[in-house]
């Protein structure tokens, strides 16, 4: 029954920003949040205004409607708010949308808003559906706050009480519950969740964890076969493509994995980071026409998204060159320009991308001065710089043919990348189509080799009790090659070796967590992650 | 991708902004009025403008059905599953409708376990039940109940009036409701055709949703079940 409670409304509290294009619509959301008894509403009347709102002020609900206009749409808002934490994590941000805008809006990769309401709706619901969020965050917070700290075991214990003593919601904290299990690499522990919940009834968000499971556990044929039956059931779920879509592509099927990105860029065309991944793979599979026309839309989606990058103008003015409009090439690079005026690495990627466009129009002179700043700016990057910006530029070195410096970066990206096959499969293609060593296959493995070698070094120091020395040698190692797998895992066991010895310490058990995670995102089954992973929470329980 | 189905998807998209850009103009009539209501001294004045509430309510109930009906007659839509509370769902509806029904004199109640949660297409089953709701309000006496329970493995939302109920020819065809020839026979009619395609959008392990018309309500009248698996 409803309820008529005489207390002070849970909202009153709160800060709001209330974000429309419209000014009746914004004086109307205004004078709705005044009568609950709201006195902090701020409001703003497009993308950008919002942005600088949040810059300025810590909001704790957002309203924004979806469509804002020309510019920034809602879902970009709500982007930008949480990938630059612009917005606390127990921040409620609702979405307003027209009709079902939801199917629009759910195409998109990352994030997803607390709660959407649909037009028109009066001010009793407005002020119901909020206060509602309000408590469920509120319930929340605590398992927020151990997720936020990284610290899984505590949320999933948590979890594990409200489930024990509320069964109300349980769908809803059973599904956090198992996303948190998986991002804590408890494989075999979410499945179990996922399958439970299965078996009572058909959710496809259950599905599609299992699929995420099989993948990243390498069951690649299961984890094909069950995106596939998801797309079946439901064509618009577009979180389904792109799972499939990586499978296709770890089972080297290339072609039908860009066959399934055109798919789902159909259903879903706003989202930038899908029009991108479909740039690259129909790149890599030599098909510039959809390349031409993906990155084509990342860029232009790009323009007012946090997920702006000068990466995706630098490869559709190189595709622009390929396909023989070099005039065309050079507009998308002044375009970059303009756009990024001269921030992160837009004017390595110009410089780079000049050189090889030039090169293709047959101004050989202009081609190696362009190369001549890339060069220099490359420099600047110093030795963390991104696997990504290593084969563009080895690239640029390859097609304006010199040979050496574009070998000397790969066998830089090998010693980083050791343990990535794709990344390999790219560099060991790169070797042979510039020809830059008689044997592409041993390009790559005589760097393994040494790589082995200075593990071996390491281990035979641990096994040796000299513990401290393998921690340093190791720690080094990372330096020098921070995506490494095996540098990784085994700097991780050296500093579990010694604590056990030495006595557990926080700062390097958060080290180790660190290491652990980036071998998990390189290769999420190793089974010597495993153990090392065993190993830690063996120690980290002991040390409670 | 055929030029046909190019130029289905520009219409669907011409008709989706279309219906968004006449739902603004509605809501602010809605709430315009609603707050114009607030200042009225005089009762019968203030009825009035509910009166326009209402029908501005209905006008965009209607609208949202246009375009439902649109896409699933193309193909275009699939029910986007969510976990939601049953109490929550119905207390908004109910909400939603208040002034529509204060409008009518109609007393609208509701009743639904608290811990009861529901598995379906939140923005189509809003549609669903708004249109019954809107149609219940035109042919009852004084009451209207909504409520929410689980039965033999379905989640039942039932709307139960205390009006004379439904045509007897009605509750014997309601089995050819999905015809297509429902179309051409009536409002009450298409609101059904509507329903029973939404309903059968939600399927679980091999069960289909459906819809259910009967004169046995508790209230003496009319009663709407809609089954969602």
């Amino acid at each position: 029954m409803t309820s008529f409670n005489f207390r002070q409304s849970e909202l009153v509290s709160k800060t709001f920003l209330v974000v429309d294009d419209f000014g009746d619509m914004r004086g109307m959301l205004r004078s709705m949040l005044s009568t609950v008894g709201v006195k902090e509403i701020d409001t703003a009347n497009n993308g950008p205004e919002a942005i600088d709102a949040l810059e300025r002020r810590r909001y704790d609900i957002v309203l924004c409607d979806y469509n804002l206009g020309p510019g920034k749409n809602g879902q970009q808002v709500l982007e930008e708010a949480r990938h630059r934490q612009l917005i606390g994590l127990d921040a409620i941000f609702v979405m307003i949308t027209a009709e079902n805008t939801r199917e629009m809006v759910m195409g998109a990769v990352e994030y997803e808003p607390d709660s959407y309401l649909t037009k028109p709706f009066t001010k009793d619901v407005l002020k119901t559906r909020l206060e509602k969020l309000v408590l469920k965050r509120q319930d929340l917070r605590e398992v927020d706050q151990a997720v936020g700290e990284q610290d899984y075991d505590k949320a999933i214990q948590l979890l594990d009480n409200k489930i024990a003593a509320r069964p109300g919601n349980l769908g809803e904290l059973t599904k956090l519950k198992a996303e948190i299990l998986f991002r804590s690499s408890e494989y075999e522990y979410a499945a179990d969740v996922y399958e439970r919940v299965l078996a009572v009834r058909e959710m496809p968000w259950a599905r599609l964890g299992l699929g995420k499971i099989y993948f990243t556990t390498g069951r690649l044929q299961e984890a094909q076969a069950m995106f596939e039956g998801l797309l079946q059931d439901n064509q618009r779920f577009t979180a389904a493509y792109d799972w499939l879509a990586r499978t296709l592509q770890a089972l080297k099927k290339d072609r039908d994995a860009q066959e399934v990105l055109e798919r789902a860029v159909v259903v879903s065309p706003k989202a930038i980071l899908r029009q991108k991944a479909l740039g690259d793979i129909a790149l890599a599979n030599g098909d510039l026409a959809v390349a031409g026309k993906a990155l084509t839309e990342a860029v232009s989606l790009g323009r007012h998204s946090v997920y702006k990058s000068a990466g995706n103008y630098a490869k559709l003015a190189r595709v622009k060159s390929k396909s023989g409009d070099g005039q065309g090439g050079l507009k998308i690079i002044e375009n970059m320009e303009r756009e990024f005026q001269g921030e992160g690495e837009s004017e390595l990627y110009s410089a780079m991308v000049k050189g090889v466009i030039h090169a293709d129009m047959g101004n050989r002179e202009k081609a190696d001065a362009c190369m001549h700043e890339a060069a220099r700016l490359y420099a600047k990057e110093g030795p963390h710089v991104a696997a990504d910006l290593t084969l563009e530029m080895a690239r640029s070195y390859g097609e304006l043919g010199d040979k050496q410096e574009a070998a000397k970066l790969l066998q830089q990206a090998v010693r980083n990348n050791h343990a990535e096959p794709e990344l390999l499969q790219q560099i060991e293609n790169m070797v042979g189509e510039f020809d830059l060593g008689t044997d592409p296959k041993a390009f790559v493995s005589d760097i393994r080799k040494e790589i082995v070698k200075l593990n071996n070094r390491g281990v035979e120091l641990a096994k040796a009790g000299k513990l401290q020395e393998a921690v340093g040698l190791f720690s080094e190692a990372v330096e020098a090659m921070p995506s490494n797998k095996v540098v990784n895992l085994n700097a991780a066991r050296v500093l579990v070796m010694n604590m056990r010895e030495n006595g557990v310490e926080g700062k390097q058990l958060g080290r180790v967590r660190e290491l652990l995670d980036r071998v998990r995102k390189i290769e999420p089954d190793s089974p010597s992650l495993r153990r090392v992973q065993l190993m830690y929470q063996n120690l980290s329980r002991q040390g409670l | 991708m055929n030029p046909v189905q190019q130029h289905e998807m520009k219409f669907a998209d011409i008709l989706a902004s279309l219906i968004h850009d006449m739902k603004n103009s509605l809501w602010l009539v809605i709430n315009t009025l609603e707050s114009l209501a607030g200042e009225m001294e005089s009762s019968a004045d203030r009825q009035k403008l509910q009166t326009l509430q209402h029908e501005a309510k209905r006008l965009n109930t209607n609208l949202i059905e246009l375009l439902t009906l649109y896409k699933l007659e193309n193909e275009r839509i699939a029910a986007n599953i969510e976990e939601l509370n049953l109490a929550e769902f119905i207390e908004e509806l109910v909400l939603e409708n208040r002034i529509g029904a204060d409008a009518r004199g109609v007393e609208l109640s509701w009743t639904c376990d608290d811990d009861l949660y529901g598995y379906f297409d939140e923005g189509l089953i809003r549609g669903v039940v708004n249109s019954v709701i809107g149609n219940g309000l035109r042919y009852t006496r004084s009451r209207l109940h909504l409520s929410g329970e689980e039965a033999s493995g379905f989640l039942v939302i039932r709307v139960e009036d205390d009006g004379a109920g439904y045509p007897q020819e009605m509750l014997a065809a309601q089995d050819a409701i999905d015809d297509h020839s429902a179309l051409c026979e009536g409002r009450t009619r298409l609101g059904l055709y509507f329903a029973g395609m939404v309903a059968k959008l939600h399927r679980n392990q091999g069960k289909e949703g459906y819809i259910r018309l009967s004169n046995q309500g508790q209230l003496d009248g009319g009663c709407f079940s809609l089954y969602l698996p």
